[in-house]
C-alpha cells in the first residue's frame, strides 16, 4: 500500500507543476458556466428546462463532469511521453512491483480529476442550493463524490489504456480528441436526454443514454435538483465504467512494461 | 527598403512550420466536426422560435458561421507561441544571422502567422459556405477580404503579447485565459441580444463579433442583430493597423540587443 502511495504521490506533484494548464482550464470551465450557460440560459425554450429551473441550472452540475474528465485525462498524456522516452524503463528500475506501479498510475489519475473537481463541486452545490433551495444530504453528497471518483478513475483508465496502445503522440492525440468529443457531445453534460434523442441518429441516442458521463450527471442532478429521478443505472454505469477501465489500462500497462 | 520575396520567404517558412504541428492541426479539426455534427444539431432544437427568428431564421447556420471565427482566431494566435519556443531554443540568434532585415523578418512572421491559419481554416470554411449558401457573392468577397485582414490582426496581437510577457508560463497563462473569455464574450456562438447588458457591452466591441457578424452578413444570413457591415470592416481595419503595427515595432525593438533572452 505504501509503495502505491508513493506513484500517487509522484503524479500529483507532477500534475501541480502544469500550472497554466490548470489556470487556463479553470478559466476555461467557469467561463463555459458564467458566460456560455448565462446567455444560452435566456435562449433555451422553457419547455426544455422546466424541471431544471433554468438552463444554467442544469448545465452546473455538468461542469464538475467536464472537469474531472480533463484533469484526470492528463494521466495519459504523462505516460505516452514515458512509453516513448522509455522513461519507463526507469520506473521499473526503482523496488516497486510492476502491479502496484499499475494501480499507483490509474489511481493518481482518477485522484487528481477528483481534486480538481473539488472547487468546482462545490461551487456546483451553491449554485443549485441558492436556485432551488435543495441540500443533499449527507449519504446523497457521499453517492455523488463516489461516483465521481468512479468516473474520475474510469477516465484515468481510458486515458492510459489509449496511450499505451500507440508510440505515436499524433495518434494518441486523434484518439484522444475522437474519445473526448464523443463522449462529452453524445452526453446530457450539456443537454437533456430527449433532446439528443430527437436530434441525434439513435446510435448516437445509444451512446449518449449509457455513456457513463451522462449517468454521473444525472446522477448529480437527481440529489441536487431532484430531477431526473435517481435509479441503480446510473450508480452501475458510472461503477462499471471504473472498475473496467481501471483494470483493462493496468493489464496493458503491465504489459507495456513487461516489454 | 523591404524586399517582398524576402518578406515571402519568411511567411513560407511559418507556414512549413505550421505543417508540423499535426497534434493540433487534428485536435482543432476534430472539435469542429464534433460542434458541427453534434452540439450544433442539439442545440439547435434547444433554442425558442424566436431566438430562431432573430438569427435569421436558423441558429445552426448562425452557429456554424460563428464556428469559422472561433477556428481563425485559435489557430492565428499559435504564431505567438512559435516566437517563444525560438527564443527558448535559441534560434532567433540564428535567424538575425540569415540576409533578411529585421523588417522584412517580422513583417513574414505577421503576414505567415495570419496566412497559415488561413489556409489551414478554407476547407471547414468551404463546407460551411456549402450549409449556409452564399446568396451575395460580392458582400462575400468584402467579407472574405475582411476575414483576411482578421487573421493578420490576430497575429500581430499574438505576437505583441509574445514580445511583451518574459515568463512563458505567463504567456500561457495570458493566451488560455483570453481564449476562453475572448470566443465566448463575442457573438461567435450567440448573438448579442440575449446576453447580459455587462457581457454585451464588452461583446459589442470584440473583434471576434466583428469578423463573426460579418462572415455572416457575407454568407447572406439576413438578421437584425448583426453588427452593421460598415462599422463591423471598420473595426476589423482598426484591429488589424493597431496590432500588425503594434506587433511589427514591438518585435523589432526587442529583437534588437538581444532583449528575449
Amino acid at each position: 500500500m505504501k509503495t502505491i502511495l508513493y506513484v500517487v504521490e509522484r503524479d500529483f506533484k507532477y500534475f501541480f507543476r502544469y500550472k497554466w494548464w490548470i489556470a487556463g482550464m479553470i478559466s476555461m470551465n467557469l467561463a463555459d458556466l458564467l458566460i456560455m450557460a448565462v446567455v444560452y440560459t435566456g435562449m433555451v425554450s422553457q419547455e426544455i428546462t422546466q424541471q431544471y429551473v433554468s438552463y444554467f441550472v442544469f448545465f452546473a452540475p455538468g461542469l464538475t463532469i467536464t472537469a474531472l474528465f480533463a484533469a484526470a485525462f492528463m494521466i495519459g498524456r504523462e505516460i505516452n511521453m514515458e512509453v516513448r522516452r522509455e522513461i519507463s524503463h526507469y520506473m521499473l528500475s526503482l523496488p516497486i512491483k510492476r502491479w502496484e506501479l499499475a494501480i499507483g498510475r490509474v489511481l493518481a489519475g482518477g485522484f487528481r480529476g477528483l481534486v480538481y473537481m473539488t472547487p468546482l463541486l462545490i461551487t456546483t452545490i451553491t449554485i443549485t442550493h441558492v436556485f432551488t433551495n435543495v441540500v443533499p444530504s449527507p449519504l446523497q453528497l457521499l453517492s455523488i463524490v463516489a461516483a465521481l471518483l468512479f468516473i474520475s478513475i474510469g477516465t484515468s483508465g481510458l486515458s492510459i489504456s489509449l496511450a499505451i496502445s500507440t508510440t505515436s503522440f499524433e495518434k494518441y492525440i486523434t484518439a484522444r480528441s475522437v474519445v473526448y468529443y464523443v463522449l462529452f457531445f453524445c452526453s446530457t453534460v450539456f443537454y437533456p436526454i430527449d433532446l439528443i434523442q430527437s436530434a441525434l441518429p439513435q446510435t448516437l441516442a445509444l451512446v449518449a443514454q449509457y455513456n457513463p458521463l451522462s449517468a454521473g450527471a444525472d446522477l448529480s442532478r437527481a440529489f441536487l435538483l431532484g430531477y431526473p429521478p435517481f435509479s441503480a443505472f446510473m450508480f452501475l454505469d458510472v461503477v462499471a465504467f471504473g472498475l473496467v477501465f481501471a483494470l483493462v489500462a493496468m493489464l496493458a500497462y503491465m504489459k507495456v512494461t513487461q516489454k | 527598403m523591404i524586399s517582398l520575396r524576402k518578406v515571402w520567404i519568411v511567411a513560407e517558412r511559418d507556414l512549413r512550420i505550421f505543417l508540423q504541428y499535426k497534434f493540433l492541426l487534428i485536435m482543432r479539426a476534430a472539435w469542429f466536426l464534433a460542434q458541427i455534427a453534434l452540439f450544433g444539431l442539439v442545440v439547435n432544437k434547444m433554442l425558442t422560435p424566436e431566438v430562431q427568428q432573430t438569427v435569421g431564421g436558423n441558429y445552426y447556420n448562425f452557429y456554424a458561421a460563428g464556428l469559422i471565427i472561433a477556428m481563425l482566431y485559435s489557430t492565428s494566435v499559435f504564431i505567438g507561441y512559435d516566437i517563444y519556443e525560438e527564443a527558448d531554443h535559441g534560434v532567433i540568434e540564428y535567424l538575425l544571422s540569415v540576409p533578411v532585415t529585421r523588417k522584412e523578418l517580422v513583417l513574414g512572421r505577421s503576414i505567415g502567422g495570419g496566412l497559415r491559419s488561413f489556409i489551414y481554416v478554407s476547407p471547414m470554411l468551404l463546407f460551411v459556405l456549402y450549409i449556409i449558401g452564399v446568396t451575395h457573392p460580392l458582400q462575400f468577397l468584402v467579407a472574405f477580404i475582411s476575414l483576411f485582414l482578421f487573421a493578420f490582426g490576430v497575429a500581430g496581437f499574438s505576437i505583441t503579447l509574445a514580445v511583451s510577457i518574459k515568463s512563458s508560463d505567463g504567456f500561457d497563462i495570458l493566451l488560455g485565459v483570453l481564449d476562453a473569455l475572448i470566443v465566448r464574450l463575442s457573438t461567435t456562438l450567440y448573438p448579442i441580444a440575449y446576453m447580459p447588458s455587462y457581457y454585451a457591452s464588452i461583446a459589442r466591441f470584440n473583434p471576434l463579433t466583428f469578423a463573426a457578424d460579418l462572415f455572416r452578413w457575407g454568407a447572406g444570413i439576413e438578421s437584425a442583430l448583426l453588427t452593421p457591415p460598415a462599422v463591423a470592416v471598420f473595426g476589423i481595419v482598426l484591429f488589424f493597423s493597431v496590432f500588425t503595427f503594434l506587433g511589427i515595432i514591438l518585435h523589432e525593438k526587442r529583437l534588437e540587443g538581444g532583449s528575449w533572452q
